[in-house]
């Protein structure tokens, strides 16, 4: 396991494959046939390809083009902290970041840090896990160079009981950097899951450090299928995934979302801090599409339906029931029935 | 509050029917439970000090003469009461497939995870605030739990 190093994003390129950029962006959509790289490059056929591989390897996008030679298609994109803090302005989430080129998975990284006492809104991001996890110890596939993993530290001055309520604005914060950096309509499933096209496209895992009556410190998780192909995804998963680049056709820049994502993170939080979480909610009402609709909440061989009146402070989904009875709900797999027929 | 308040406002709930009492003033902290399962007062200041831990004081409740309690109150003489800080799920192993954080009997050091509440995909980590053995586990695993509801009846050592 390589520990947090945040590299310098200049580092480690030879001078080779940062003039291989240069080529390729100076005349953005051209094929580069294998010799006029090597002409321009002095160097052999051979070479090319191997610097070619090596970009690659690092997350670079360039296109073999049968007999033709080399298309570069997408900008480097590293998830290091030099790069995402550049241009970064939020007031607590993000002023200090660690990326990791690898790690186990960064919500264990930001709980050791966080032990330590790592302040809040400190991030931790990393471009591959080893042990990306979610619920329940399921495996969170975290391949390098195509995704987000990121976990934020909060810290904030209020009771255990009200921390659940962070989950959401984890949430709406997802759902506002997806509609910021694609032309996609996230949707938010209660609680947390988010969804294009019906499909699952980020995992958010938050776990808490507390006592009876005091918040030690709150992890978020935020895992994001960014650029994931579909060959990357495994089999069996328990629900249907895809990413963002598979969904929109085009090829999302990891930093541009990082900071969007922050960004959208620390503006809820400032906000939730000062005002609490009704603005929060409203967005996740909005964004959840549940609100006034009739669901199907199934928690194992239970079910029930009703239509939805909103959450309250625990989260809890509020159901208005056909018999009149409100009910209210804390854990189930909510599907909308009137979806069909809007 | 001293030690003689304390004991003032013991004496007074004892008195009446209340079971359970918290009181907040000047960042000190009082909570007083009686009746079930366990009598246990806890008094804690918000700074860490020698005297955070719950601190077991012979409460002597109104004998509520129950039959069957016998045993119960035996067990809860020595014994402190892990409650859920929030709403949520129990989960007293790691994944379905893992083996229990802990079992009954266990001795568990002070830091060690007991089981997790989750909450709306919020999942909290219940430690044991210090070093004590599992007397009972109040919880079947995955039941739902609410705040300050017994999770585990333990003993300090």
């Amino acid at each position: 396991m390589r520990e947090p190093v945040t590299p310098d994003p200049g580092s480690g390129k030879t001078p080779i494959e940062q003039r291989m950029v240069e080529l390729f962006r100076a005349e953005e959509g051209k094929v580069f046939s294998g010799e006029e790289l090597g002409n321009a490059l002095k160097v052999s056929r051979t070479a090319v390809w191997k610097h070619v591989n090596k970009l690659r390897a690092r997350g670079y996008g360039i296109e073999s083009v049968p007999a033709r030679g080399y298309r570069f298609l997408t900008a480097p994109d590293t998830l290091t902290a030099t790069e995402l803090s550049t241009g970064l302005r939020t007031g607590r989430i993000g002023r200090r970041i660690v990326s990791a080129d690898e790690t186990d998975s960064t919500n264990l990284l930001a709980f050791r840090l966080a032990e330590k006492g790592a302040e809040d809104g400190v991030v931790v991001i990393a471009d591959s896990q080893t042990g990306g996890r979610g619920r329940l110890g399921r495996r969170w596939e975290s391949p390098g160079g195509v995704n987000l993993y990121c976990s934020v530290i909060l810290r904030p001055a209020m009771p255990p009981v009200r921390a659940p309520q962070l989950t959401f604005l984890s949430a709406v914060a997802v759902a506002r950097a997806v509609e910021s950096v694609t032309p996609l309509c996230p949707r938010i499933k209660w609680p947390n899951d988010i969804l294009v096209n019906g499909l699952k496209i980020a995992g958010l895992l938050n776990e808490m450090s507390s006592e009876t009556d005091t918040i030690h410190f709150v992890v978020l998780g935020i895992g994001v299928n960014l650029n994931m192909k579909k060959e990357q995804f495994p089999e069996g998963l328990r629900y249907p995934a895809s990413s963002l680049m598979l969904e929109s056709g085009a090829c999302v820049n990891r930093v541009e979302f990082t900071r969007a994502l922050l960004t959208a993170l620390d503006t809820l939080y400032e906000d939730y801090l000062e005002h609490g979480f009704a603005s929060a909610r409203n967005e996740w009402l909005r964004r959840s599409m549940v609100q006034g609709r009739r669901v199907r909440v199934s928690s194992g061989d239970e079910a029930t339906e009703g239509i939805v009146g909103g959450i309250d402070d625990d989260g809890a989904l509020l159901l208005q029931r056909g018999d009149g009875v409100s009910e209210r709900v804390l854990a189930g797999d909510v599907t909308i029935l009137d979806d069909l027929h809007p | 509050m001293d030690i003689k308040d304390l004991k003032t406002l013991i004496k007074m709930i004892t008195e009446t029917d209340i079971t359970e009492f918290e009181l907040e003033t000047n960042g000190e902290k009082v909570r007083i439970q009686r009746g079930r399962p366990a009598e246990a007062v806890s008094y804690a200041l918000p700074q860490p000090v020698a005297v955070a831990q719950p601190v077991a004081l012979p409460v002597s409740a109104p004998a509520q003469e129950k039959p069957a309690a016998t045993a119960v109150s035996a067990e809860a003489e020595k014994s402190q009461t892990i409650t859920s800080p929030i709403v949520g799920t129990m989960y007293r192993a790691p994944a379905p497939d893992a083996p229990p954080f802990v079992e009954v009997g266990q001795t568990v050091e002070k830091g060690q995870i007991l089981c997790i509440v989750e909450a709306m995909k919020l999942m909290n980590e219940i430690e044991a605030e210090y070093r004590c053995r599992i007397v009972r586990i109040c919880k079947e695993n995955a039941q739902p739990v609410e705040y300050g509801e017994a999770l585990f009846l333990v003993e300090p050592l």
